[in-house]
């Protein structure tokens, strides 16, 4: 099942303020589901749900693939701990990837990891996927989502 | 079943995909981050085809050349009604356009028409993609 597809990105701790944590997801479908949840300013989830068109997934394909992330591995990676955690599940071309990492506060901390390349990549593929995200939920719903 | 994210597992597990990373075993039990909470649709009832944003109609572009420029958007879609947004994102590591932008209409007219008359045109010596953004799909699979 070559054109099988599906993303999901989680970011998220818990602390002070609860469990905080942004999430988005998109099925082959199309269907976006976003939730945002930080009770600093508004304890209320805040959960999205629309339907994009095929040349949406097409391009988000195209975003991850140019990336070359499916050729990556988490093993070497910052492991999810009381900091934060964030999780990058991807399939598509026949490759199942399941990611979890720390949060990352900069490049310095890619640059000290144990697989520098392969973090980067992860780095900067997470912030254009968030930019992908907030930008279609913000046309739809015309809520500002919540940079972090 | 609480409404939350995470496909169900017989959909994601079968066939024969290849499978990497950590968190196909880690079980930390995350899943009580929605608490319930159900996600939220514009017009859940909305017909199969083009579906209006809250403001207007989002058309999807993409092919964008890289060193293009939100003016070159405006310019070029501004004909087929008064543009309300663009947003075009640039890759975040190299500081190039991405590729794609979202062009805002008040009126579905006006989308349709940008869409017709720019789908497959040349746009900075690439040929672009313009489509609508938002959509129902054929069927419902709840």
């Amino acid at each position: 099942m070559a054109d099988d597809f599906y993303l999901r990105y989680y970011v998220g701790h818990k602390g002070k303020f609860g469990h905080e944590f942004l999430e988005f997801e998109f099925n082959k479908d199309g269907r976006l589901r976003y939730a945002n949840n930080s009770n600093y300013k508004n304890d209320e989830i805040i959960t999205r749900e629309a339907y994009v068109g095929q040349s949406v997934i097409e391009e988000l394909k195209r975003i991850v693939e140019d990336s070359e992330i499916l050729k990556e591995d988490d093993n070497n990676w910052p492991a999810p701990d009381r900091v934060g955690r964030q999780e990058l599940e991807v399939v598509q071309g026949g490759q199942h990837i399941s990611f979890t990492c720390t949060k990352l506060g900069s490049v310095l901390q890619v640059q000290n990891s144990k697989d520098p390349d392969g973090l980067r990549i992860f780095y900067y593929l997470v912030q254009d996927l968030k930019c992908f995200v907030f930008s279609l939920i913000s046309a739809h719903f015309k809520i500002q989502p919540i940079q972090r | 079943m609480a409404d939350d994210m995470h496909e169900d597992d017989d959909r994601m597990q079968g066939l024969d995909k290849k499978k990497k990373g950590r968190g196909h075993r880690d079980t930390t039990d995350w899943a009580d981050r929605y608490g319930g909470a159900r996600f939220k649709e514009l017009d859940p009832s909305a017909k199969p085809g083009p579906t209006a944003s809250v403001e207007g109609w989002v058309v999807f572009v993409t092919g964008i050349n890289e060193e293009a420029q939100e003016e070159d958007i405006h310019e070029a879609f501004a004909d087929f009604g008064e543009v309300k947004n663009i947003y075009m994102n640039l890759d975040r590591q190299t500081g190039f356009v991405k590729g794609y932008a979202l062009v805002e209409y008040k009126a579905f007219k006006e989308a349709q028409t940008a869409i017709n008359e720019m789908n497959g045109k040349e746009l900075l010596n690439q040929t672009i993609s313009v489509d609508f953004a938002f959509r129902k799909p054929q069927q419902r699979r709840r």
